[in-house]
């Protein structure tokens, strides 16, 4: 290239937002390079297994390891008897990785080996005796507030029987509970009783909604290893690292900064790495003992028997509406199964309060949950947060408002959906609103109005094979959740002698696509093509804090904190280069690899070359940035109100099915999505997301089924829980609405738990569509469907209880 | 861990029977049954191992004479790609086409499915309606002795056959349908791959001027065994295939199964299943 033509070189405008970007990680991934924490052994490596319970709900009389520790091979065994130090886990602390004198449920752990080999361990557990007294088993929450009902933590007394062994202190797991309920959540605004007597039409029914689990296809697993300082390494596959740090350091009774956490690439999250569980303590216990790294990997039987659930709910949902169509009122009720410990399940209310309370314009809402111990597996946290749960209510009671007073379903919801500039009842603050948009879009595009009411007509015709048509929308958190001290991210940016950006960011990535997102938002900053970005993301003792992958808020809040360090960064390279060329800094522009002049486009120098002379000088620099972004959004009060999140996602699906009365058999057969995300970033990214999530809710609508029976669970395994294989997999149509919120990194707003929420509440209008049947429980299995339509299913009806 | 001992792979049907003497023998084809089994610790491996892969005598999809002769080591894959197989047995095909993914039908074999005597085992309805025979061999003393058995008295329990631990399944043999037969499977899963029968339904016979005679009805996850439906036959033996008479057979169906409650569903839907599907499989030969 000469001198001449190097001058005139013009760089056109060219961005990175909205196109088809490949995740960065899919090669190594599609070609089964990428090492899982599976794939890592480390030198000394022994493994560990632990011993659950034989028993649903007993005392643990006596615990005999010593033939398990005679056994060649085997480095260490433990019981909560070896941990004296032993603290609670869990969002209630009423939860001690090794059981205390008393097991209440399926999974609880018993005892733990570390040994040689997994067989070896495998060997040892079975030679560990352990002597039971059975108690009365509360299979079912509606039992467990009955006035007679055993108590699931009671006052707690040691193995032998007294207090003797066990850290006093306030936590649940060492006072007791002198009832079972473990967490209540009550809510209001306006008044339903006016509300009810503004009403012409009013309906109340109960919702029961299942166990279903994540089954990440990565089974959990962790290793852990103390080095001779006492410092603790952990390979961990949490999607909170830093919060889980200082808890981490806390079990251990050490100062956090001695507690490292690195997360190798997550074979899947959804929710389910947001709590710690017993078996990460108890690895690092059987590390601590043992001197060695102790690797600690489930089974897959294990992970469906001893990780989170999504929260069961047995709900009644009492709602009105004026003849008009204007919604007057929402009485909730609901009653969560919280199994036998306190995890983020028990929580869901905050999200499912804001779907009652603000999906829809309602003047009057009230709204209950009392949590309650069961001998039942607990729930965590799972993609969508209580959201499906409450949808699943919320959108079949609008139909049957709509149905009641006459009034078209499309135009009833219409009528009632919020509008931007809008503040709820419970103070959320829409400053971007593509509601209506979105069932507008998803109605047109599925032709809702004329299948609906063909389908209608269709009811009594003769023929086994029905059509159906149903949609549901929804509301959830798009810009991050305040819900800890800060719900904010840091990024460290810095740019070597080639223009090549690092990124170090304190969001993880667990498949959700972030690390490409984050890249793709710094490269637009900085006018560098993405193969210039590496991204550092995966290590406490590098990355700046993060509050974790949670509410959708990773695009959102780390993508606020990218922009912000790559802002910095252009900042003051253009100022050396205006310098340079004698012009103010908004004069220039970074594009392509080169400091461009704005206005024309014309190539100054090399961005590489800039930053080069910038560090090969007297007083020589690199560029290396720092940002934290905090979002603009406020903790709820005490009576759950305030405008918690810095933006909100919204969306449509519409579903359409074919049922078979004789066999009550469901076919998917497309689902038409509009959602509001604010602005498509990776497009790619965003379809894949948007499908995986509709994908999910179609499990939880149609297939998937975690069977528990008085605490035992009949169906750990892929034979007998049926995750949607690929033929099942409907024909879809998705619509993005562009929303531009001016918060949201180039506009967008967070979608990751979105896609998954609208599936069952849809799904279930749909088959109200096609035979006229309404179905109030899930999973619509086909035996459950036939029944339904039989007149097999009698009318379940859940007298509305409050805890005192 | 174990008991297993030693590993034996024949390479001739004689040394296979000869090892099966002592009785002592777990038999291994495709695995994908007893792999499973014994990870999940419910079958135990015996003194010898015995990989029957390589015996030729029991390969082979042929027609000897007016029989279809299936060799056991032939996979679920094979047997739904064989011409022969195509052209006279299309239950069988059916039943194959809906036996778990295509990974387990590339490895898993008739010999394995009739041995491993589940009553929801995907060919073995079929097998019932089509009149199959199972072959049999041992080494009583010293010489190779083989004889057939119907797959009809085949079966004793969940898991449990007539074959002594001294005998080999080598092979199934069906008579080739007569012109004017007909044949019928449907399974009942949720899904279309990787599931197992909530039921399962085989009808054949032969159909002249609407018809049926010689009729075969089987049933399948309905009892400890996969069972010959005797009740649906006799309601169905020489009658005309009219709305009157299928719907007496569906209700035959229905009265004369005895299924269980289960994972998978409860007896009471099993038994409209039976009745449902029973009908619309015989409509749908009613129309043929």
């Amino acid at each position: 290239m000469t001198v001449a033509e190097k001058k005139h070189r013009i760089i056109e405008p060219d961005s990175l937002i909205g196109k088809r970007i490949p995740k960065m990680d899919a090669p190594d991934k599609a070609s089964g390079r990428t090492r899982y924490i599976h794939d890592i052994d480390l030198p000394g490596q022994l493994h560990g297994k632990i011993l659950r319970s034989a028993r649903i709900h007993a005392l643990i009389k006596s615990i005999d390891t010593s033939a398990a520790k005679a056994l060649p091979g085997v480095h260490v065994v433990i019981t909560a008897a070896d941990i004296p130090d032993q603290r609670p886990i869990g969002v209630a602390k009423d939860h001690f990785p090794l059981k205390v004198g008393r097991v209440r449920s399926e999974r609880d752990e018993i005892a733990a080996v570390a040994a040689e080999s997994e067989e070896i361990a495998e060997a040892a557990l079975k030679l560990i005796k352990v002597e039971y007294e059975d108690l009365p088993v509360i299979g079912n929450p509606e039992d467990s507030i009955k006035p007679d009902a055993v108590l699931i933590h009671p006052e707690p007394h040691g193995a032998d029987g007294t207090h003797l062994h066990l850290k006093q202190g306030t936590s649940i797991a060492h006072r007791g509970k002198a009832d079972n309920v473990a967490m209540r959540f009550d809510y209001a605004h306006g008044d339903v009783v006016q509300g009810e007597a503004e009403s012409d039409a009013v309906v109340e029914d109960t919702f029961k909604l299942h166990y279903v689990t994540h089954c990440c296809m990565g089974v959990s697993g962790m290793i852990a290893e103390f080095d001779a300082a006492g410092n603790v390494q952990m390979y961990s596959n949490t999607q909170v690292p830093f919060l889980h740090k200082r808890e981490f350091a806390e079990y251990l009774n050490i100062d956090p900064a001695r507690i490292r956490i690195i997360q190798p690439p997550i074979g899947g999250g959804f929710g389910s790495k947001l709590d710690i569980y017993p078996f990460e303590v108890i690895c690092l216990y059987l590390a601590r003992a043992a001197k060695r790294p102790v690797k600690m990997l489930f089974t897959r039987e294990e992970e469906f028997l001893a990780s989170p659930t999504r929260q069961p709910v047995l709900l009644t949902l009492r709602s009105g509406c004026k003849k008009d169509g204007t919604l007057t009122f929402r009485t909730v009720h609901t009653l969560h199964d919280n199994g036998a410990y306190t995890s983020w399940g028990a929580t869901t209310p905050f999200v499912m309060m804001q779907t009652f309370s603000s999906l829809y314009r309602v003047p009057h809402c009230d709204y209950h949950t009392a949590a309650v111990y069961t001998n039942n597996p607990y729930a965590g946290s799972f993609r969508g947060y209580g959201n499906l749960q409450a949808t699943f209510a919320i959108e079949q009671h609008m139909d049957m408002l709509a149905a009641k007073i006459g009034m078209d379903p499309l135009e009833f919801r219409m009528k009632n959906a919020q509008d931007a500039g809008e503040v709820t009842g419970q103070g959320m603050s829409f400053k971007s609103c593509g509601f209506k948009e979105c069932i507008t879009t998803a109605a047109s595009r599925s032709d809702f109005a004329r299948k609906f009411a063909e389908n209608q007509a269709n009811q009594k015709k003769p023929g086994n094979i029905k059509r159906g048509i149903g949609m549901a929308s929804m509301l959830h958190v798009g810009g991050g959740a305040k819900i800890y001290p800060s719900d904010g991210c840091g990024t460290i940016l810095k740019m070597d002698d080639f223009a090549n950006v690092t990124l170090i960011t304190g969001a993880s990535e667990i498949g959700q696509g972030s690390e490409t997102v984050l890249s793709q938002l710094v490269c637009e900053e900085l006018g560098l093509p993405i193969s210039a970005i590496t991204v550092v993301n995966n290590d406490t003792a590098i990355t700046p804090w993060d509050v974790g992958v949670h509410a959708s808020r990773t695009t959102f809040i780390a993508g606020n904190s990218a922009i912000g360090a790559a802002k910095k960064a252009k900042g003051k390279i253009l100022a050396v280069a205006a310098k340079k060329f004698d012009c103010t800094e908004a004069d220039l522009d970074l594009r392509g690899g080169f400091v461009i002049r704005a206005a024309s486009g014309e190539a100054l120098v090399e961005l590489s070359k800039l930053l080069r002379n910038l560090h090969f000088q007297e007083k020589a620099e690199l560029v290396m940035t720092t940002f934290y972004y905090e979002p603009p959004s406020v903790h709820q009060d005490k009576g759950f109100k305030g405008d918690v999140s810095a933006a909100y996602a919204w969306g449509n699906q519409v579903v359409e099915i074919e049922v078979d009365t004789d066999t009550g058999f469901i076919r998917l057969l497309k689902v038409t999505g509009a959602h509001d995300v604010g602005r498509v970033l990776n497009r790619l990214g965003i379809e894949g997301q948007i499908e995986g999530g509709v994908v999910m809710g179609q499990g939880y609508a149609f297939t998937e089924d975690l069977m528990i029976e008085d605490g035992k669970m009949k169906n750990p395994n892929f034979r007998d829980y049926k995750l949607v294989t690929a033929p099942e997999i409907p024909e879809m149509d998705i619509a993005f609405i562009e929303s531009m919120d001016g918060e949201g990194p180039q506009g967008a707003k967070g979608v990751g738990e979105a896609p998954s929420i609208c599936m069952a509440a849809a799904a279930a209008n749909a088959i109200a569509n096609a035979t006229g049947t309404r179905m109030f429980e899930l999973p619509f299995t086909p035996e459950k469907v036939y029944r339904a339509l039989h007149g097999q299913t009698p009318k379940r009806y859940w007298k509305p209880w409050k805890a005192e | 861990m174990t008991e297993l001992k030693r590993y034996y792979a024949p390479t001739s049907l004689d040394q296979a029977v000869e090892c099966l003497k002592g009785g002592n023998v777990t038999i291994l084809a495709g695995g994908t049954d007893l792999t499973p089994q014994s990870q999940a610790g419910r079958i135990k491996f015996r003194e010898t191992l015995m990989n029957i892969r390589h015996i030729p005598q029991m390969s082979g999809i042929t027609l000897e004479g007016k029989e279809i002769r299936i060799g056991a080591l032939a996979t679920i894959t094979e047997i739904m790609e064989h011409p022969l197989v195509r052209e006279h047995l299309p239950a069988l095909v059916e039943a194959c086409d809906h036996f778990a993914s295509d990974q387990i039908r590339n490895a898993g074999t008739i010999g394995g499915n009739i041995c491993n005597a589940s009553p929801a085992g995907d060919t073995l309805v079929p097998l019932l309606v089509l009149d199959a025979c199972v072959e049999l061999a041992s080494m009583p003393e010293t010489k190779l002795y083989r004889h057939c058995m119907p797959i009809s008295t085949f079966f004793t329990g969940s898991g449990k056959t007539r074959k002594s631990l001294c005998e080999l399944v080598t092979g199934v043999r069906i008579p080739v349908p007569a012109a004017g037969h007909v044949s019928r499977f449907y399974k009942h899963g949720t899904r279309p791959a990787l599931d197992i029968s909530t039921i399962s339904i085989g009808v054949a016979g032969n159909l002249k001027d609407g018809v049926l005679s010689n009729v075969r009805v089987a049933f399948g996850a309905v009892a400890p065994t996969p069972l010959r439906a005797t009740a649906t036959e006799s309601a169905l033996e020489g009658r005309h295939l009219d709305a009157a008479t299928i719907e007496a057979a569906a209700v035959a169906a229905r009265d004369e199964v005895n299924p269980i409650d289960d994972v998978r569903a409860t007896a009471w839907y099993r038994k409209e299943m039976i009745h449902n599907m029973t009908k619309r499989m015989l409509e749908n030969v009613a129309q043929a």
